[in-house]
């Protein structure tokens, strides 16, 4: 069952234009891919170092500022745009991390919601550079150049929709080559005990940066992403919502899984969508909240570990009855 | 007792509508984008109100092209994000032909590549930014000045309010700085000096270093450009610090009733720029309009500070349906053909567009009325000078 | 001169809330391990059970202060027992979640209940300042600076004269050695969760008549919390109430002398300093409650 959750879907993802005839549904799917991008993003730092950065949507600006002012105006190619929106997050990820270094659990939760909080206020403030809480409209769509066929953009709902989805996979096997891979198992070892793990020789650092610096570039190619999608950038991308969405696609999906965030991200960016089509507006808030709070309290561990707990336990129930 | 009536009258409005006969076409349908939560949820539900006044008036009157009209509200939740996605949903999903909204300058932004994706236009009813007609989105029409024409609207008052220097403290969002801009130039235009000028955050409450920077400063006026419970909030605690200053606010949306009933003395002979007098419906252009509007409002119970702000939304919804009754059917591009052609008396005043931004994809711009009255003696009046005029 | 003073002043005022926010959220993190995302819910639910005991039930103003103070320690109680208790040795993050979907859930019941429109509390203190050689201040702002004052020595005296002051620092330094003693956790937490929701809803209850209500009104005293915690280093009550008044004070001058549009980066930058130079916080000697 659990071998065949992953093909089917894959499937179910791939073939998705097709049978999501709605383009506000597959805006919605959109976005919860541009938001998978960005669990799995958090994922990597909670996840795996146990380190929460309540400061991810400044990542995620400044890869959408990135993105949205070098192609608008330096007219620079969305797609070189979309590299700085890894990059500079990235440099961003990494003078966190080495800033943070001495810093564990609730003070890295701090510096955190601080930097995301000064980097904002400059959102706002700097007029010259950011057009500050005007924004920026206009930002291109991605297209394809190939030299011997016309430009093919990437403008058409299904298309970003391909674009998005490549993110996601992508994001997904980056994080999964990192688990497995010696670092992986290195940050394990320091989230579970940091102590034991630097008597083995783990260089405690060294790890944390490096986590940070993968989380920080794959946030930001997903502020990329949302900046040529909805052409529109405002110091509203830094808001604190977007952090707690994330981390709650994060901690209901399962943090410390990898297929958790994605069910997450999925999950409670339909949610809000289907309460808006079952509630009048007054109630679509405040049901959300009270979700999940129930989400949490019957499943502490999130959804997805909840779910594979479940699958052998219906099982053995079938077999029994 | 009031409220147990007004349950009673819901229940009976909702079985008549179950009793009713089913309308024999369906209805025209009209989405609206407003903040209804989050930090500007008040304004929102007040332009919200608006909205349902005109959609009611239209359908006891018959409607338009022999059809009901049916609001589709959705919430933005202050965030332009939601207000793209809003507007993805009302037009893709609900197929309505066209979109009043979307209160804020950023959510209106955020939302109008979405109408140049699917051909839907939008009436804009609040918004200020000047960017949002120049850009050369043709599916855009907006009813509000933009802070330009607001400074311009002030523009021939300059010499009876006697400015000769001011200061600006404004909210940091598109709307402060913008107004900041504006009036600005206004005053340089008119030989007037500029002072500091000072942000807000928008959901900051202690002014008082802002104040205190202010008034050591030498001006004679503060323009104030913000939300009514920031200017409240400044008011007080420029009483507090003994600021005196000729106050002007700006943005039409500081409804001067509130600021009385919550600053109360440190709201005396403060001037306010509006874009409707409630308390004088006899003075806008169709003062019968004005006035049954404002009777309306009390009658369905809505708080009268909200009236300054809820006009907008029975002007968006008034503008959106003469449109399609011109255009002949809810198409959405005959809709905005029929735009251009709309004449009609709003709350506000005349409503008609003039073509605004790059030739060949220009935005529809309406020529508001706008207005000044001050606070004296507690009460709301029309300055002298205004009045003569 | 005049300016600085004024500006000084403002900030000791303002610094003084500032504290009385943190002090609650502190306590709650030492003694709990609970990142409370609804402090600044309980502040709202403060601001709004004066407006209600004051213009619905009609009490006097000063009678309505301690009936907000009341009600937010109980909803604080009530809180504690039917969420946190059950999710007691789950992870941090899980239970820091839950107190986020908390937030959401009440900011939105008070919008549906009080509608969006800001509210302001009637007071019976004259508007005019008082005028003090070259500075000015309104008497309503002494009485709420005073009335923080006592409230936080109040809190202290709990803290460190009491027998129940003492079962909650003991439960602070080492949980299992006091549960081994007789002091039984389970109540001590529902009482530091009360205790730190009552004195949000004391500063909601204090402010609420100085600013205006409306039901998004808890976020900014929350995120002013939160920097007063950082400040004053986690679990510090000492700390808290000292790092309040700074960051009031700078956050004044930062506004007053650099530029008003990065004043809350004033607040940031401090913290991101202190965190740097001296993780454990501004005022630590060693971590300790009271």
């Amino acid at each position: 069952m659990r071998r065949l959750a992953l093909p089917i879907g894959m499937v179910i993802a791939l073939t998705a234009p097709a049978w999501v005839w709605n383009p506000y549904h597959l805006h919605t799917l959109i976005m919860a891919g541009i938001f998978a991008v960005l669990a799995l993003s958090l994922n990597l730092l909670l996840g795996y170092t146990g380190q929460l950065s309540l400061g991810h949507a400044a990542f995620f600006g400044i890869g959408a500022y990135a993105s949205a002012l070098l192609s608008v105006k330096l007219e620079w190619s969305p797609w070189l745009g979309l590299l700085a929106a890894i990059v500079l997050p990235g440099l961003a990820g990494f003078v966190i991390g080495r800033l943070a270094l001495k810093l564990r659990g609730a003070y890295f939760v701090l510096l955190t919601i601080s930097f995301a909080g000064c980097v904002s206020l400059v959102s706002v403030n700097w007029m010259d550079l950011t057009n500050g809480p005007l924004g920026i409209p206009g930002v291109p769509p991605v297209e394809i150049a190939l030299p011997w066929l016309p430009a093919l953009s990437l403008r058409s709902k299904s298309a970003y929709y391909y674009l998005v989805l490549a993110a996601v996979v992508l994001a997904y096997l980056l994080c999964l080559a990192v688990i497995r891979s010696r670092v992986g198992r290195a940050l394990v070892a320091l989230r579970e005990n940091e102590t034991l793990a630097a008597s083995v020789g783990i260089d405690a650092t060294h790890y944390l940066v490096l986590a940070a610096v993968l989380s920080a570039a794959m946030a930001g190619f997903a502020g990329g992403l949302y900046a040529h999608y909805t052409r529109f950038v405002s110091p509203e991308v830094f808001l604190f919502t977007y952090t707690v969405t994330m981390v709650i696609m994060v901690v209901a999906g399962g943090k410390g899984t990898l297929a958790g965030p994605v069910v997450g991200a999925v999950l409670f960016t339909v949610l809000p969508e289907a309460l808006r089509e079952l509630t009048s507006y007054q109630w679509q808030m405040l049901l959300y909240g009270v979700l999940l709070v129930a989400v949490l309290f019957f499943m502490p561990e999130g959804i997805w570990p909840a779910l594979r707990a479940a699958g052998p336990a219906l099982r053995r129930r079938w077999r029994t009855s | 007792m009031k409220q147990a009536m007004r349950a009673l009258f819901v229940a009976l409005t909702a079985v008549a509508a179950l009793v009713a006969p089913a309308p024999a076409q369906e209805a025209v349908k009209v989405g609206v984008i407003q903040p209804l939560s989050g930090s500007v949820a008040a304004s929102g539900n007040y332009v919200r109100m608006g909205a349902e006044i005109g959609r009611d008036w239209i359908n006891a009157k018959g409607g338009v092209l022999g059809r009901k009209v049916e609001l589709l509200i959705e919430d933005n939740k202050s965030d332009p994000k939601e207000a793209a996605t809003a507007a993805e949903k009302l037009i893709v999903r609900d197929k309505v032909p066209v979109i009043v909204g979307a209160w804020g300058s950023s959510m209106t932004l955020a939302a109008m590549p979405k109408l140049e994706e699917y051909g839907v236009p939008m009436v804009v009813e609040t918004s200020s930014a000047a960017t949002i007609t120049k850009r050369g989105n043709p599916w855009v029409f907006r009813i509000s000045p933009p802070s330009e024409m607001e400074a311009l609207g002030l523009g021939k008052y300059m010499k009876d309010l006697g400015i000769k220097r001011a200061d600006f403290l404004a909210v940091n969002t598109d709307w402060g700085r913008g107004a900041v801009g504006a009036f600005g130039d206004l005053l340089k235009r008119s030989g007037a000096q500029v002072g500091t000028a000072e942000f807000m955050e928008q959901a900051a409450t202690d002014m008082n270093a802002q104040i205190t920077k202010v008034k050591a400063g030498g001006a004679d006026t503060l323009f104030l450009t913000t939300s009514v419970e920031q200017i409240t909030l400044v008011l007080k605690q420029a009483q507090e610090q003994r600021l005196v200053r000729k106050v002007i606010t700006t943005g039409g949306s500081s409804s001067p009733s509130q600021l009385i009933k919550q600053a109360g003395p440190a709201a005396e002979g403060t001037y306010h720029i509006l874009f409707f007098l409630p308390w004088f419906p006899e003075a806008m252009p169709d003062g019968k309009l004005a006035k049954a509007f404002v009777d309306e409002w009390a009658k369905r119970g809505h708080p009268f500070e909200g009236l300054t702000e809820g006009f907008r939304g029975h002007d968006g919804v008034l503008t959106a349906v003469e449109a399609v009754r011109i255009a002949g059917k809810p198409d959405p591009k005959a809709v905005r053909e029929a735009l251009w052609k709309v004449n009609v008396m709003g709350v506000n005043g005349p409503i008609k567009f003039e073509k605004d931004g790059p030739a060949g994809k220009e935005s529809g711009q309406s020529k508001p009325s706008i207005f000044i009255v001050q606070v004296k003696d507690g009460k709301i009046a029309l300055p002298a000078f205004a009045a003569k005029k | 001169m005049d300016q600085l003073l004024q500006h000084l002043l403002n900030g000791l005022l303002l610094g003084a809330t500032y504290s009385l926010l943190g002090i609650g959220l502190t306590l709650v993190f030492g003694l709990m391990n609970v990142v409370n995302f609804a402090h600044g819910e309980f502040y709202t639910l403060g601001a709004y059970a004066a407006f209600a005991t004051l213009t619905l039930a009609s009490v006097h103003f000063f009678v309505a202060i301690p009936l907000a103070i009341v009600a937010g320690a109980l909803a604080g109680a009530v809180c504690e027992r039917v969420l946190l208790r059950p999710l007691r040795g789950q992870s941090i993050d899980t239970v820091m979640l839950v107190m986020i979907g908390l937030w959401i859930a009440m900011q939105n019941a008070e919008l549906l209940g009080w509608g969006g429109v800001a509210k302001s509390v009637p007071t019976p203190f004259p508007t005019q300042p008082m005028v003090l050689g070259a500075v000015s201040v309104a008497p309503l702002r002494i009485f709420v600076f005073v009335v923080s004052g006592f409230l936080i020595l109040g809190a202290h005296l709990l803290l460190s004269r009491t027998k129940l002051g003492r079962a909650m620092r003991a439960t602070f330094q080492d949980r299992e050695t006091a549960a081994l003693m007789g002091v039984s956790i389970e109540r001590i937490h529902t009482i530091t969760f009360a205790f730190g929701a009552g004195l949000a809803a004391a500063a909601g209850a204090l402010l609420g008549p100085v600013f205006l209500l409306y039901p998004s009104m808890g976020d900014l005293a929350s995120l002013k919390a939160f920097s007063v915690v950082i400040l004053g280093g986690l679990g510090n009550f000492g700390g808290a109430a000292l790092g309040g008044l700074v960051l009031g004070i700078a956050e004044e001058l930062g506004a007053g002398y650099v530029s008003s549009g990065y004043r809350d980066a004033v607040g940031f930058l401090i913290i991101v300093a202190v965190l740097l130079l001296r993780p454990s916080g501004l005022f630590a000697r060693a971590e300790r409650v009271g």
